[in-house]
């Protein structure tokens, strides 16, 4: 840009310059081999620190990051998942231990009720065993009763009729003594 | 007597180095260098997977930027493999032309050159830009679609020689094709001459303005065009690398009636 004082712009004239000399149009719009392959490599260089110092690390930096989200979510989404089956499972373990836990009890409810009627059979069995034992005991002890009786009465008698021969009985005593004891029996 | 000057077609050269000669656009694209040098430098630096602040809006404009080439290429996988040329020809064009528009440009002197000149008032830079935009753009054609079907997309002798089994229609529907063909060689020379002038007709037509109304009135009128410029500078920034990337695109597709 050209600062240039017009205060007097009445008297002001336009020019530029002049073009390079005997070079056609290429030249007079300041085409240059040397220039332009200067350029060129100019250009290249800018081109370099522009992609090498700024733009690669920037999108290197962010194509990491954009990874990393994308893997934080992917890792989220598995874990979510494994969170859900894992509840999923422990539900299904839970589930599993409450039937088996239904069937222990249903069984040792039917283990015992059959213990305690096998026991009630026992024990009616024992019971009625005692009893008859009991029974028995009681009618040996009735017969040695009632031989001991038996024998005690023959005694008796025997008793009796030796005091009855050793005395001096007549007819008449003979036949009252013997009924009196055969009343007694 | 006052003299409005108006910038020439052709960079200044302001001195050599051996038989180099180095113009006022080369000091502006080596102010370029310098600046993107620092600022790539200071950003390596602080670079990290969580970012600061200046991370942050750079990430920010590139992430804007890419965005759009998205919607040119489709994905963002292809906009990445281009942008090493496109991101570099944005940032590069738009820093050239907005340093165009910082105080001493054209104003300090060299002798009876100006020191500093936006460098896309050089038209050996915009071609030179151009040129790669376009080699590159037939590299990528090259190395994705592959040499042979890349090259049949201009000289289309195989479609000439298999049209003789297809009969009359076929073989006059492959001279069109092979006609096209060889128009289509001469619009690749017309990208590299459209993006160049392109660019080089609306910065230096910028600069051209902006001495001319800065001669008239050194204050406050000459800042809508000023800011004006600074949109200019954008918009030819925008505009030349989405045409590299839509040429790269466009290079980079399998032609149509590939498949048959």
């Amino acid at each position: 840009m050209q600062f240039i004082d017009i205060a007097n712009a009445e008297e002001l004239q336009i020019t530029t310059e002049a073009p390079a000399e005997g070079g056609g149009v290429a030249a007079s719009l300041g085409i240059n081999g040397t220039l332009f392959v200067f350029q060129l490599i100019n250009f290249a260089i800018v081109a370099s620190i522009i992609w090498f110092l700024i733009l690669k690390p920037l999108t290197k930096k962010m194509t990491e990051r954009q990874k990393m989200i994308d893997d934080s979510i992917e890792n989220s989404k598995k874990i979510q998942d494994t969170l859900q089956r894992s509840e999923q499972k422990y539900q299904e373990k839970i589930d599993q231990a409450k039937v088996e836990y239904n069937k222990i009890v249903e069984k040792a409810t039917g283990d015992a009720e059959a213990a305690v009627a096998t026991m009630k059979i026992k024990s009616k069995e024992e019971i009625e065993l005692l009893v008859d034992q009991a029974k028995r005991n009681i009618n040996i002890e009735k017969t040695e009763m009632m031989a001991s009786l038996k024998a005690e009465t023959s005694n008796l008698i025997v008793m009796a009729l030796e005091k009855i021969l050793s005395e001096k009985i007549d007819a008449k005593k003979d036949k009252g003594m013997i009924e009196e004891m055969i009343r007694k029996l | 007597m006052s003299q409005l000057v108006l910038p020439p077609l052709g960079a200044e050269t302001i001195f050599h180095i051996g038989h180099l000669p180095v113009t006022n656009t080369i000091v502006n694209t080596w102010v370029a260098m310098v600046i993107f040098l620092i600022f790539g430098l200071l950003l390596r630096k602080r670079i990290g997977l969580k970012p600061g602040k200046l991370q942050n809006w750079c990430e920010y404009f590139l992430d804007l930027l890419l965005g759009y080439f998205d919607q040119v290429t489709g994905e963002r996988k292809k906009t990445l493999q281009f942008l090493p040329i496109v991101g570099s020809v944005f940032f590069f064009i738009l820093l050239s032309n907005w340093l165009g528009l910082l105080p001493g440009t054209g104003s300090i002197l060299v002798g009876h050159e100006p020191l500093l000149r936006p460098a896309n008032t050089d038209l050996n830079l915009t071609i030179a830009m151009a040129l790669v935009a376009v080699v590159a753009s037939h590299v990528f054609g090259f190395v994705t679609v592959g040499v042979f079907t890349h090259l049949n997309k201009f000289v289309q002798f195989g479609s000439l020689v298999k049209s003789f089994k297809k009969g009359p229609i076929g073989i006059f529907t492959a001279i069109i094709e092979f006609a096209v063909g060889l128009i289509e060689i001469v619009s690749e020379a017309a990208k590299v001459v459209s993006l160049s002038l392109r660019l080089f007709g609306n910065i230096f037509a910028g600069e051209v303005l902006m001495t001319v109304m800065l001669s008239l009135v050194a204050a406050i009128v000459p800042t809508p065009f000023m800011l004006m410029e600074l949109l200019v500078g954008v918009i030819q920034a925008g505009v030349f690398a989405m045409l590299t990337i839509v040429y790269m695109t466009v290079a980079s597709a399998e032609p149509h009636g590939a498949e048959h």
